[in-house]
């Protein structure tokens, strides 16, 4: 069976078309996956405009849709289900996805199933890699997330960490604004972090609690103990906040503040010190998203580890992780790029997992912005 | 009446977050005017504990835009820094304000209609861990 998907959480329309193999190791396959991208929109604006966003994905969503159908070779008649985002996200954004899926199934008597959007993030490495070695410590690090999931059975996703301040992509987007280096910044930084020296600047790591040694019991349901869960927990606010007295230091105070406050970014820094920075700052926020995760894989007894969103991308987090993953004999996954960024093919892999597991949902389902998962 | 409290730490600022919560009720708007890493959304921490919803459940809405918590009241987290004032008029904010929940809006300078009848909450980085909070509500 053919299912399309569709995803407007935030700044792409997106659509895709994920196909059934029978084949339970590799379960589907990615007929076509179209993303609408507005990086060339939101750059000019240094952010994802929402207005602007809910407008666009008015515009597109018919036109991506089409090509998704186009590009996996097949019309409307061919597919036997539909899979939308319900959130969480922007919900004037959702709510143009949700509404175009819902009028969709109920003009075509097809299933419509609501998805959440980190399960997709998950599911994009099994669409990618096959179905991962269960349990799974699974990270999704993106510019509005960043979350540990437990996968201990398919289709089952347990948070066991989250950020409780700025995402690590929104670290990454608001430091590069501080260093003047554009929209989006995660590319940005990973390219001068290759330049720079990582141990230059000796930004301060965000420890939530005191190191233990002893290695904590896993509960029965393979839930950590509330003290070690919040543990796992991410912090990035606070390396954000060094950077900018860092770059204030040395720029001698006001550029800084007013590249913070306003799209202007004047902070003129040597390119060798900007470089410097990157690298150092980018060393603190491998080590925080990869020290919890490995942490984490190792209390709860996981055989793999998935690595998912768009700041998956970055060059020393796959480098890094791949490593420990070596030495520590586990497993990693890793998307390739085109998943790792918001996409409608990792909406249609949980939205077929959901269908195969819990059947269609009624079509009374809303967009929700504030969605858990 | 403008109130100023000094704190001295995160946890400070957001219980700063918290008393003020006590005193608010459905329909009231607080903005937020401070720079990166003045403790906007420790604050908010604070207002949504205070409010009864789960402080573990506040993050950054930079990205999100606009985040949801569910306490005595909706406590609707906003944060405009990656918008441009334009953007801002067409986001429906006013919608929101005009609703039962309490809006707390971070970078509210850059909302030009915002309105007269709110809790302005300023705050200002004196050095690495100390703030400077301003709490006024807008009357004598």
């Amino acid at each position: 069976m053919n299912l399309l998907a569709i995803e407007t959480s935030c700044d792409e329309t997106a659509a895709a078309v994920i196909a059934e193999t029978g084949d339970s190791a590799r379960p589907w396959a990615l007929r076509s996956n179209i993303v609408a991208s507005q990086v060339a929109i939101h750059r000019e604006w240094g952010g994802v405009v929402p207005e602007l966003a809910s407008r666009q994905h008015v515009r597109d969503i018919c036109g991506v849709v089409e090509a998704a159908l186009s590009a996996a070779d097949m019309t409307l008649d061919d597919a036997g289900a539909l899979a939308v985002t319900q959130g969480p996200g922007l919900v004037g954004s959702l709510l143009v996805g949700v509404a175009f899926a819902k009028a969709l199934a109920w003009s075509r008597g097809l299933p419509v199933v609501p998805v959440h959007h980190l399960a997709g993030h998950i599911e994009s490495l099994t669409l990618a890699h096959g179905e991962l070695p269960l349990p799974a410590a699974v990270l999704v690090v993106s510019g509005g997330h960043t979350s540990l999931y437990l996968v201990p059975a398919p289709g089952e996703y347990r948070l066991i960490g989250r950020t409780r301040d700025d995402a690590a992509g929104e670290a990454y987007d608001k430091v590069a604004k501080l260093l003047g280096l554009g929209y989006p910044g995660g590319p940005a930084i990973d390219r001068m972090a290759r330049e720079g020296n990582d141990r230059a600047v000796d930004f301060p790591v965000a420890r939530l609690t005191h190191a233990d040694r002893n290695r904590p019991r896993a509960t029965a349901d393979g839930l950590l103990p509330p003290d070690v869960a919040r543990r796992l927990d991410f912090s990035f606010s606070g390396l954000k906040t060094a950077v900018l007295r860092l770059v204030r230091e040395r720029t001698g105070g006001v550029a800084a503040g007013k590249a913070a406050a306003s799209d202007a970014s004047g902070v003129t820094l040597p390119p060798g010190d900007v470089a410097d920075i990157c690298a150092s700052f980018q060393r603190v926020v491998v080590d925080a998203l990869l020290d919890r995760t490995f942490e984490a894989a190792g209390w709860l007894g996981a055989r793999s580890i998935g690595i998912a969103g768009g700041v998956s991308a970055n060059s020393r987090l796959r480098a890094e992780a791949d490593a420990r993953g070596r030495r520590h004999l586990i497993p990693v996954f890793v998307p390739p790029l085109a998943l790792s960024t918001d996409n409608a093919a990792m909406i249609g892999a949980a939205g077929l997992r959901r269908l195969r597991s819990r059947g269609p949902g009624p079509l009374d389902f809303n967009a929700e912005a504030g969605l858990t998962l | 009446m403008t109130e100023e409290i000094r704190t001295s730490s995160e946890d400070e600022t957001a219980a700063a977050g918290e008393r003020l919560a006590a005193s608010l009720n459905p329909g009231d708007v607080v903005l937020l005017y401070g720079d990166l890493g003045a403790g906007k959304t420790a604050f908010v921490r604070g207002l949504a504990r205070g409010l009864g919803a789960p402080p573990e459940d506040v993050s950054s809405p930079t990205f999100t835009i606009v985040q949801e918590y569910h306490g005595r009241a909706t406590l609707y987290h906003v944060d405009l820094y990656r918008l441009e004032p334009a953007e801002v008029d067409d986001l429906g904010l006013d919608e929101l304000v005009c609703g039962d929940g309490i809006v707390a809006i971070e970078w509210a300078e850059r909302w030009r209609g915002r309105p007269d009848d709110v809790i302005e909450v300023a705050l200002e980085s004196i050095d690495d861990e100390q703030r400077l909070i301003r709490i006024s509500d807008g009357k004598a």
